[in-house]
């Protein structure tokens, strides 16, 4: 089985702030990990992996140190990884950062499935996934939670529904994003490690692409604009209620009204 | 649209001047020339910040779409077997307000088989069309041939806001639909509004709700966005019925799919108190064993769990999957209400993320108040069931 | 000693002078008759609830005047019985007194109340990047009640136990005096040294109303290696050699598949790795990741040289979470997998960790009642429990006597001591005159006479 997996570098922690006045992110360390979530996706497409042989390649779109989430991936049994990186990717939404991933994904070879984490917890759209599937016309499923089998044409696996849960059968290619908690992902390896540290990873800049239109990435291929980030209004207050319980009740279920609980 | 660029011969300071990137991509060149990479998130600090035109804008002119010939807000309808998702109704409601500022109208897209007649439903929310794709092929979600759809609707009808429910089938559809388009999608929003130019403003959490981002898509249609439940609020349901409702057809080879779905089962409710939106955590105010039952029934109808502190697993009333706390599980519901917990750090260290603090404790004094939003002094065995009996006569 | 009347509870509410602070009778609480463990079980004549050192001198006069026991409660976290009052009489709870006072920058030093909790006082120093290094497991404990068992916990191995940070302590005597022991002080060499005296003496030389403790730089990062070995004994024969090499981590623990396994179904989430019998997990701190990257390659060397299958890094916090979280749960998930248990918490050598959990699982066998271990290898300290299940209750009590004894035994010959930081309280009384030298122990009831002649002070513990 050959398998794909999307990964993404994001900063260490989301505690971020938005300074008042100026209205841009106040800078809060260097630090960065790999997506949390992408790790349950690496964790499926190891266990494939694992239970029907093959390969796992991950790729990531990113500044040059984003190698750093490659070279992780390789220290958790991960094959091969793909780096695209380019000053055209620049300030990219969703829709042209699907669309670098989709012409690098091409690029690194046939595959059976891409598989994606449920979403990023630094942009939290969970939209990079089903767009791929998109603009590579593969079937896809997200919300993925178990994986039942696989041969060698397709993969059957269980998502959740708003209201009930699905069996579904994906003929090859295919795309999955698989919720948190699917398997819990396994730590990286000191052995793999070191056996991978100097592992080639392949760079793809915008020139390697068959599309190689500069208004189809990065912020000129961005439908969306951001005008302005502030700070979330915190709820902070505290109110005491007392008196008479018929009127405390009243209270009670109007604010639960309110709130959409009831 | 735009690029930066940097002008060295006005940076004084090269290497503080690289510093300024909140995202570490700015780079300075073998050539001494500054420059910046991938991880530029158009953020421009270095343009506000750099002193006398360091780095300038530059505009770069852009294809903009005739706004004028996109037209409506649609709604998206999520249902299964024509049970339609009550964040459809908000939806609506929503879309109703936006459509008045610019005078436009409202449309739902309804697709699945054999729900023609529950599509009767929305007319009664406000809908001024509801577009119908009744297919067999359509009986199951499937991203491709419901995106299939989309397509059609969209070029029939053109509009100029598409809302979709954020359900996991709404997370998936809409961004497939926005690629097809090769359109804007913002997800989650929390606020919508709309200007004279019918652009949408989208207001979105990111980073986990540590900032808020206001969004637009000013060049193109049409633009999208999806919408948690129980965000916007829903309209009351009118007696009349108000709009048309229209039937599609859609080419039945658009609709081939090697996607088989196999198997549909009801959702298991997961019962874990880390995975409820909403809590009824019981401490040692409540006086039986027997008693649980009372607050469980609260628990029911807010479609939550129970849960506990430490003293009543000690008690054995409830197993330790239930029991909150350090010593326990950390949960961050949407809601949570404390009966008779006195709140001692043991417990509220394992809940004071929760969006919404409700506690209910005789004592005024008691600690719980510190934690809680909404702190209400009263005897549990009287202010819970009262609740329960208010919230089942207001069903 | 005298008994404990109304007019006793009068004249207290007098001293104390706020009705909602002094419990009598029907309005004490349960839970002021144990402690977390609730092997001793008595209740008090009464419970006053004291704010200030000034009403701690008071009630502490008053109960030497009138020879009434009297004894200090923190959290009531503690597992040997200590905080519990078997001669009933009053119990003074400090749990109000609860203000960190002063933090001094220049000193580092920290200065706060008793009650204050473990977890607040973390809190706080991390918020001004500084560092209180010793992290017992039980966080909701108060510095109090960790100054007065000298309590370790896991980072034990690099930077000490509690005694180790205690510079200052402001003392009431059981007569009323306040006095002072040490201060802001980095050397002193005048004198016995009675603050040393009065961390880990249980509550019976005298009460603290006041600490000052040391603090360090914070480390910024830290990283934690999860290491899968054949078994057990491979495992623990390396902690010595790890020990020996240059670099030092903050914790060296291990743990076995089936508390691992415990963990698992009580927290109703999986530990990432379920390969192997035996783990050491390992935790490094320091100022960056490749600081700390460079520092435990030669550990993790060691390990591959002396057995380990593999060597598993956890550097995010959602991966410490999995691991980290499984640790802090093995007490209650081992409580939780039975109907009752004991505790032993020997301390031996280093070298001879691997020796007593060998034996402690053999005793399963020879008594017939099932014993869980883990503990922390680093330094000696385990934690072993032996469990009840569905035993009748004079089977148990005769099997938890007889592991005991067999365990208490093994440890001494084994050159090491009863207790590593639970204490010895009153539950392991017993234990602790076996092991002991009868001249240690006279030593001891000097001590305690010199500081408490009437023997009011947290009567009938220890020895």
């Amino acid at each position: 089985m050959k398998i794909a997996v999307c990964i993404k570098q994001v900063p260490d922690t989301n505690k971020v702030e938005v300074d008042p006045v100026t209205g841009v992110l106040k800078r809060n360390g260097v630090d960065s990990k790999m997506n949390p979530y992408d790790l349950y996706a690496l964790e499926t497409a190891l266990r494939l992996k694992e239970q029907y042989g093959g390969e796992v390649r991950v790729i990531t779109m990113g500044p040059p140190q984003a190698e750093a989430v490659i070279y992780e991936a390789f220290s958790m049994g991960v094959d091969d990884g793909y780096l695209i990186t380019d000053r055209a990717f620049a300030g990219a939404d969703v829709l042209a950062t699907s669309r670098a991933i989709s012409q690098g994904l091409k690029k690194s070879g046939e595959f059976d499935i891409i598989i994606c984490g449920k979403q990023s917890t630094d942009g939290d759209t969970a939209q990079v996934g089903p767009e791929i599937s998109e603009y590579l016309s593969l079937s896809s499923v997200t919300n993925v939670t178990e994986i039942i089998s696989a041969d060698a044409k397709s993969i059957t696996v269980k998502r959740t529904l708003p209201l009930a849960v699905e069996t579904v059968k994906l003929a090859f290619p295919c795309l999955i994003s698989v919720e948190k908690d699917i398997y819990i992902p396994r730590l990286p390896s000191y052995l793999k490690k070191q056996a991978t540290k100097d592992r080639k990873i392949t760079l793809f800049t915008l020139g390697d692409f068959d599309d190689t239109d500069p208004m189809h990435y990065g912020l000129n291929g961005s439908p969306t604009q951001v005008q302005r980030i502030f700070p979330p209004e915190v709820n902070d207050k505290r109110e005491m209620w007392q008196g008479e319980s018929g009127e405390i009740v009243s209270k009670f279920a109007g604010k639960l009204k309110e709130l959409k609980f009831i | 649209m735009a690029k930066i660029v940097f002008h060295k011969d006005k940076i004084t300071d090269v290497e503080a001047f690289v510093r300024l990137c909140p995202f570490g991509a700015l780079k300075v060149e073998a050539s001494g020339e500054i420059s910046a990479d991938a991880g530029c998130k158009m953020c421009k600090i270095c343009v506000k910040k750099g002193l006398g035109g360091a780095a300038l804008v530059e505009e770069e002119p852009v294809e903009i779409v005739d706004k004028s010939k996109w037209n409506g807000i649609a709604v998206y309808v999520d249902h299964e077997d024509g049970n339609i998702h009550p964040v459809t109704f908000e939806l609506i409601g929503k879309a109703r307000e936006l459509a008045s500022k610019i005078g436009h109208e409202v449309y739902c897209v309804f697709m699945g088989s054999g729900i023609t007649n529950s599509a009767d439903e929305l007319l009664h929310y406000g809908a001024d069309k509801v577009f119908v794709y009744d297919d067999e092929k359509l009986k199951n979600y499937i991203s491709e041939t419901y995106t299939a759809v989309f397509e059609d609707f969209i070029n029939k009808v053109k509009p100029s806001v598409i809302l979709v429910g954020a359900t996991t089938v709404g997370r998936e559809l809409a961004p497939r639909v926005a690629a097809r388009f090769k359109t804007g999608l913002t997800a989650d929003c929390t606020i919508l509004d709309i200007n004279g130019e019918t652009d949408l403003i989208q207001i979105r959490p990111a980073f986990g709700g540590n900032i808020m981002a206001q969004i637009v898509t000013p060049n193109n249609r049409p633009q999208l966005a999806t919408v948690r439940y129980k965000v916007m609020n829903s309209p009351e349901r009118s007696d009349e019925i108000h709009g048309e409702k229209i039937i599609c057809k859609i080419d039945g080879r658009k609709l081939e799919t090697a996607t088989e779905v196999l198997e549909i089962s009801p959702k298991e409710k997961v019962k874990t108190i880390e995975s409820a939106d909403v809590i009824v955590a019981l401490g040692r105010g409540v006086k039986s064993k027997d008693d649980i039952k009372i607050f469980e029934k609260l628990a029911n109808l807010l479609d939550g769990e129970i849960a506990c502190t430490r003293p009543l697993i000690e008690a054995g009333w409830l197993d330790a999957k239930h029991q909150i706390g350090l010593s326990g599980r950390t949960v961050r519901p949407r809601l949570i209400i404390a009966c008779g917990i006195s709140g001692a750090v043991q417990f509220t260290a394992g809940m004071n993320n929760s969006e919404y603090i409700f506690a209910i404790n005789k004592d005024e004094k008691a600690p719980i108040f510190k934690t809680a939003h909404y702190g209400i002094t009263g005897d549990i065995y009287e202010i819970v069931p009262a609740l329960i009996k208010r919230i089942e006569e207001g069903r | 000693m005298a008994k404990f009347d109304k007019k006793n509870y009068l004249d207290i509410e007098k001293i104390i002078r706020d009705g909602e602070r002094v419990l009598y009778k029907e309005n004490i609480n349960e839970e002021y008759s144990h402690d977390e463990l609730g092997n001793a079980h008595s209740a008090p004549d009464i419970v006053v609830k004291a704010l200030t050192t000034e009403e701690v001198s008071s009630i502490a006069r008053y109960a030497y005047e009138n020879e009434i026991p009297l004894t200090v409660r923190g959290s009531g976290t503690g597992l040997v019985g200590a905080c519990v009052p078997v001669c009933g009489g009053i119990v003074l709870d400090v749990s109000q007194m609860n203000k960190i006072l002063e933090l001094d920058e220049e000193n580092l030093t920290i200065t706060v109340e008793p009650g204050v909790l473990l977890m607040e006082l973390a809190q706080f120093v991390t918020e001004h990047d500084l560092f209180y290094p010793p992290d017992p497991g039980e966080k909701t404990a108060t510095i109090g009640g960790n100054i007065s068992t000298n309590a370790g916990g896991m980072r034990a191995v690099k930077y000490g136990v509690t005694r180790d940070y205690v510079r200052h302590l402001e003392v009431v005597l059981p007569d009323g005096r306040i006095v002072n022991f040490g201060g802001k002080i980095v050397k002193n060499s005048s004198g016995y040294a009675l603050k040393d005296l009065m961390v880990g003496s249980e509550g019976t030389l005298g009460i603290i109303t006041k600490a000052t403790l040391k603090l360090l730089p914070l480390p910024k990062k830290t990283v934690s290696l999860l290491i899968p070995f054949k078994n057990i004994s491979k495992a623990i024969g390396t902690v010595p050699k790890i020990i020996k090499a240059k670099c030092i981590p903050t914790a060296v623990e291990f743990m076995q598949k089936e508390v691992i396994e415990d963990a698992e179904s009580y927290l109703g989430s999986k530990f990432p790795d379920s390969t192997s019998d035996a783990y050491l997990l390992l935790k490094f701190d320091g100022n960056s990741k490749e600081e700390i990257e460079n520092y435990y390659d030669d550990t993790a060397k060691i390990c591959l040289e002396n057995g380990a299958i593999d060597i598993f890094i956890s550097d995010t916090d959602e991966r410490d979470e999995t691991i980290w979280k499984a640790r802090g749960a093995f007490l209650e998930a081992i409580k939780n997998s039975t109907t009752d248990m004991d505790e032993v918490d020997v301390v031996v050598p280093r070298s001879s960790v691997n020796e007593m959990v060998e034996f402690s699982h053999a005793l399963q066998k020879q008594v017939g009642a099932r014993i869980k271990c883990f503990g922390h290898a680093g330094d000696g300290n385990l934690h072993i429990y032996v469990l009840k299940d569905d035993l009748g209750e004079r089977e148990w009590v005769e099997k938890l006597n007889s592991a005991m004894n067999e365990m208490y035994k093994k440890a001494k010959e084994l050159n090491g001591e009863v207790s590593g930081e639970h204490g010895i309280g009153f539950a392991k009384k017993a234990y602790l005159a076996r092991s002991l030298d009868s001249a240690n122990i006279e030593l001891m009831r000097g001590i305690k006479k010199v500081f408490d002649p009437k023997n009011i002070l947290n009567p009938n513990k220890l020895f």
